[in-house]
């Protein structure tokens, strides 16, 4: 094993789950204002309801790749809706209050935990593998599921990208990011805006639930797990900016990856904290951050 | 318009009965409840100090935390007397709040959360791995005083009331006004001629005072602290106190601690359910009651509504 | 008006002549302060689960008899979240509130120091499955522990693995970075070093993660001949087990305390196959009790998981309070501390005794099999059941 090749293989592969689970989390900082702690419930309840699904479906004369696809594609409805319901009436009340509505985010992720371990109870569950088998590339090993997951990861990261720079959606989210009220002078309806902005990250989040699926472990709390990681690295990259998620997502997978390996995963984490702090210290905004 | 006079006699004679009444809590349940609010209550008041300067103080657990290692090790490890272990945990986090509010009150609104949240973060991890205060497994054996033993919630109490009454003190004078015209627009006041940045440092160093003796108090009531005591989620419950009761006057995080805290003792016994009380409780107070239980009282007493506290960046 | 009145001192009337009755059998408390949400949860709830097994079986076999009077159990479980603060809160609760004189079960270091503080200057009597030597001894003559520590595991497991894979010399270690992690960590280093095994590193990861490659690939360079996985939750054990096999490792794998196979074999998949473990009993095996048999039984079909023996150690804590109770036949939990060491008595493993004054200075410690399971297959399959020294010599001698 190359040492190297292997640091890269798994830097690649978890920056790919974070960068899945903050381009959301940071859209909807940019266009709402919101720093909604409860995305990462939705992205658990995708990941549960597939759980649950999964085994349900499953049988020998279903191909696996089909029984996915149906169990992802009726989670992520479930999903979206209940993103929409949450939209009308909780968050859109508190729009462009940060303290309210993180406050809000907070209370709804307390009380989905809570809903998620009375439904789903309290022990974990791994799905079997769509994909089986590893590969050893670049002197490292990595199974063959993670890296299609990471090329589809950097797929919907470039899609991101190129739909908040070229289209006239992604315009009006940038301009309603930058400054609402002179956007809206320019006509854009905010609303709406907000609406769609709010959508698109539920998505982006039932998404990320949808492709880790086969490759995590399922538990009422997983949405929480991400939640921190998934924070730190849209902060540091710039609340608000795609571009920035991404970033920030690749250093944290950086560090959680060297870290561990040349010290102890323990002293990464904390390492990743103090980081944190430092990089915040050095660019107030976030590395790409204009907020 | 209730008169000055009025007001400072009704918080005095509030005061005093509270204090009368906890001589009567005794050493059992009673007692345990009457210092948990209370000391919920300094920490609700605490953290409310901060958000007139339109921070959402998140190292707030961070300061709690040192407080109580602090005491901890004065009177377990060190045997010295409580008095001590007190101004130690506040001293211990006030200098701590200096230097660590000095760097990273350069930073704003969410970017300060987080940066305040990591701090928290690398605090509780720090304590785990320090085997001379118990590492994982915690700390032991930190005692009340012994001539205080019975009456701890009476002493607790008294420490609470005076600390909350500085706090609204501070709240009315000069100072609090220049906190609250930097919350509106820090750069206005610059060109004044005071300098914002010591005045936030200032401002989190005394809720760091108190959020240092609310440690203080909390280890020697519970007699065990551990890293896990001390996370993110006391300052997430400490927020949901002042939401529930209400930012705009001192009286809300009074109220909003009492209530939640009692509530949370019936939600006690329901287990997992207890996420689900916690979460509903906050989201409820948010969605329903804005100005918190202290805007219902207003409206009930005919009183006009005041401004909210944080600002909206 | 008088209708309604004539209702209510009829109702009354029938109250106090049912309260009467039922004087005839009073209830005893008893409390459990385990975490019942989060990760740790299935441990909490199994354990008030068993626990009320044995009450309930106890009950409908008369209840118990106590200077000539009849009482039956009742159990009172709270979450105690793992930490100091919430344990304190459930200790008040159980010991101030509740007025519970006997814990049947307790578990999380951090929240039990936090029970004992009170519950020895209460006088109440508790048994809990806390490791560690701090929270035993001649200090604690009111704690009891219900369940095999690391103390008792490690020694026999890993002579027990060695005897099985002699050829190997080399040990890493992983274990979380939480109580228990640091516990048990202590004892397997000086487990290791004590039958000449090299412990090549120590490591340690914080709870809360979700990616095991780094780690797996630093255990991987390392290149040790055997992996203890320590106290790791089945969950985290098995993608680590994964994360290995990906990486080509393919070495003696050891989760001493770890206490689900099923969830470690679902997870961890081929990979997990071969690990040995200490502290995962198959009561569904012929090696077990009928009586063990029978709960496994009921623990799947309200759980779905398999019984541990950290859940069914409430149920023998229950036992040993009934048989100390009627044995000292006297309520207070000095007498009964003081009658149980001396005890034999009934419990889901059949006889057992309190023992272990040679490791703590005092003997609080129930003497029950260590059990050790291998994963084979996708299922767990006991390979041996060893009985502690001290129980064969008390049995032998019948006292």
């Amino acid at each position: 094993m190359d040492i190297f090749g292997q640091l890269f293989l798994n830097s690649l592969q978890i920056s790919a789950a974070y960068i899945l689970f903050s381009l959301g989390l940071t859209l909807i900082f940019g266009v709402m204002k919101v720093v909604n702690f409860a995305h990462g419930e939705f992205f658990g309840l995708v990941l549960l309801l597939i759980a649950i699904i999964v085994p349900w479906l499953n049988s020998p004369a279903l191909p696996l790749a089909l029984t996915y696809a149906a169990a992802g594609a009726v989670s992520i409805l479930a999903t979206m809706a209940c993103g929409w319901f949450l939209y009308h009436f909780a968050f859109k009340k508190f729009q462009r209050d940060m303290v309210g509505s993180f406050v809000l985010s907070v209370g709804l992720s307390l009380l989905m935990q809570g809903l998620f371990l009375e439904f789903f109870g309290g022990v974990p569950v791994k799905l079997p593998d769509l994909i089986e088998g590893n590969l050893h590339i670049l002197g490292g090993a990595i199974t063959t599921q993670r890296l299609v997951l990471t090329l589809i990861a950097l797929c919907v990261a470039v899609v991101m990208c190129w739909l908040i720079a070229a289209t006239k959606l992604g315009k009006a989210l940038r301009a309603v990011s930058e400054d609402h009220e002179a956007a809206m002078l320019q006509g854009i309806p905010y609303r709406r805006i907000a609406l769609y902005g709010f959508l698109i990250a539920t998505f982006l989040a039932a998404i990320a639930g949808a492709l880790l699926a086969p490759v995590t472990v399922i538990s009422a709390n997983v949405g929480s797990d991400f939640l921190i990681k998934g924070f730190i690295a849209i902060v540091i990259g710039g609340l608000g900016s795609i571009p920035g998620s991404i970033i920030g997502s690749i250093l944290i997978a950086v560090i959680e990856s060297v870290g561990g390996y040349y010290f102890d995963p323990s002293l990464a984490t904390l390492g990743m904290f103090v980081i944190t702090m430092l990089v915040l210290l050095v660019r107030p905004k976030g590395i790409m951050g204009n907020g | 318009m209730v008169s000055a006079k009025t007001s400072v006699v009704s918080v005095l004679a509030l005061s005093l009965i509270a204090l009368i009444a906890s001589l009567f809590a005794g050493t059992g349940f009673a007692a345990s409840l009457v210092i948990w609010v209370a000391i919920n209550i300094l920490l609700a008041a605490s953290f409310r100090f901060v958000q007139l300067i339109g921070e959402l103080n998140f190292a707030l657990a961070g300061f709690v935390g040192l407080g109580a290692y602090i005491s901890g090790i004065c009177t377990a490890k060190l045997g010295l007397p409580f008095a001590i272990a007190l101004m130690g945990a506040a001293v211990a986090a006030t200098l701590l709040s200096l230097i660590v509010g000095f760097i990273t009150l350069r930073t704003k609104g969410p970017y300060f959360m987080l940066i305040s949240f990591a701090f928290t973060e690398v605090l509780r991890m720090i304590y785990t791995q320090i085997e001379y205060i118990g590492g994982n497994s915690g700390m032991i054996g930190i005692f009340p005083p012994a001539l205080f033993t019975d009456y701890y919630p009476t002493l607790v109490v008294a420490i609470v009331l005076v600390l909350v009454l500085v706090l609204y003190k501070l709240e009315q004078s000069d100072l609090g006004k220049v906190l609250v015209a930097i919350r509106n627009n820090d750069a206005l006041v610059q060109t004044v001629g005071i300098n914002v940045h010591l005045t936030k440092v200032l401002c989190l160093a005394i809720s760091s005072f108190v959020a240092g003796i609310g440690g203080a108090l909390l280890a020697h009531a519970n007699n065990v602290i551990s890293p896990g005591d001390f996370s993110f989620l006391l300052a997430v419950y400490t927020l949901a106190y002042i939401k529930v009761g209400g930012e705009s006057h001192i009286a809300g995080p009074i109220l909003g601690a009492a209530v939640l805290t009692l509530l949370a003792q019936v939600a006690m016994g329901f287990g997992p359910y207890e996420h689900i009380f916690y979460g509903s409780a906050i989201v409820i107070a948010v969605l329903l009651m804005p100005d918190g239980l202290v805007g219902i009282i207003r409206k009930s007493l005919g009183l006009a509504p005041r401004a909210q506290v944080a600002a909206r960046h | 008006m008088t209708n309604l009145k004539k209702i209510y001192a009829a109702l009354a009337l029938a109250a106090l002549a049912t309260t009467s009755s039922v004087q005839a059998q009073e209830t005893i408390k008893l409390g459990i302060s385990a975490p019942m949400s989060g990760a740790a949860a299935v441990w909490g709830l199994g354990m008030e689960w068993a626990a009320k097994q044995a009450a309930d079986k106890i009950n409908l076999e008369g209840g118990l008899t106590v200077a000539g009077k009849k009482y039956k159990y009742e159990i009172v479980a709270y979450d105690n979240k793992y930490n100091a603060a919430e344990g304190t809160k459930v200790a008040q609760n159980l010991i101030n509130r509740e007025k519970i004189k006997y814990i049947v079960g307790g578990i999380g270091t951090a929240p039990i120091q936090a029970l004992q503080s009170l519950s020895e200057r209460s006088g109440t009597l508790i048994f809990i499955s806390a490791w560690g030597k701090s929270v035993k001894g001649p200090q604690f003559p009111l704690t009891f522990t219900q369940s095999n520590t690391p103390f008792e595991i490690l020694d026999p497991l890993y002579r027990y693995v060695l005897a099985q894979n002699p050829k190997a010399k080399t040990v890493a270690i992983l274990n979380a970075n939480d109580s228990s992690g640091k516990e048990v960590e202590t004892v397997a280093q000086k487990a290791w070093a004590a039958l000449g095994i090299k412990v090549l590193s120590s490591n340690w990861y914080e709870r809360g993660t979700t990616q095991f490659q780094p780690i797996a690939a630093k255990l991987t360079e390392q290149k040790p001949d055997i992996i203890d996985l320590g106290v790791a939750p089945p969950a985290d054990a098995g993608i680590m087990l994964k994360e290995l096999g990906v990486l080509g490792w393919n070495g003696v794998k050891v989760l001493p305390v770890g206490t689900s196979a099923t969830q470690l074999a679902q997870i961890g998949g081929a990979a997990a196959n071969g690990t040995y473990m200490g502290y995962a009993g198959d009561y569904s095996s012929a090696l077990s009790t009928p009586v063990q048999q029978i709960l496994n039984q009921g623990m799947l079909a309200q759980y779905k998981e398999p019984l541990n023996p950290l859940q069914v150690s409430s149920y023998d804590s229950v036992y040993a309070l009934k048989a100390a109770m009627e044995a000292s036949n006297s309520l207070d939990p000095k007498k009964i501390a003081a009658v149980l060491p001396t005890l034999i008595f009934e419990t889901s493993y059949g006889k057992t005794v309190f023992g272990g004054k040679a490791t703590y200075d005092s003997p609080q410690q129930i003497q029950v099999p260590v059990m050790i399971t291998q994963v084979q297959d996708g299922k767990m399959v006991e390979l041996i059941r060893i009985v502690p020294e001290e129980l064969k010599t008390r049995l032998a001698a019948g006292k």
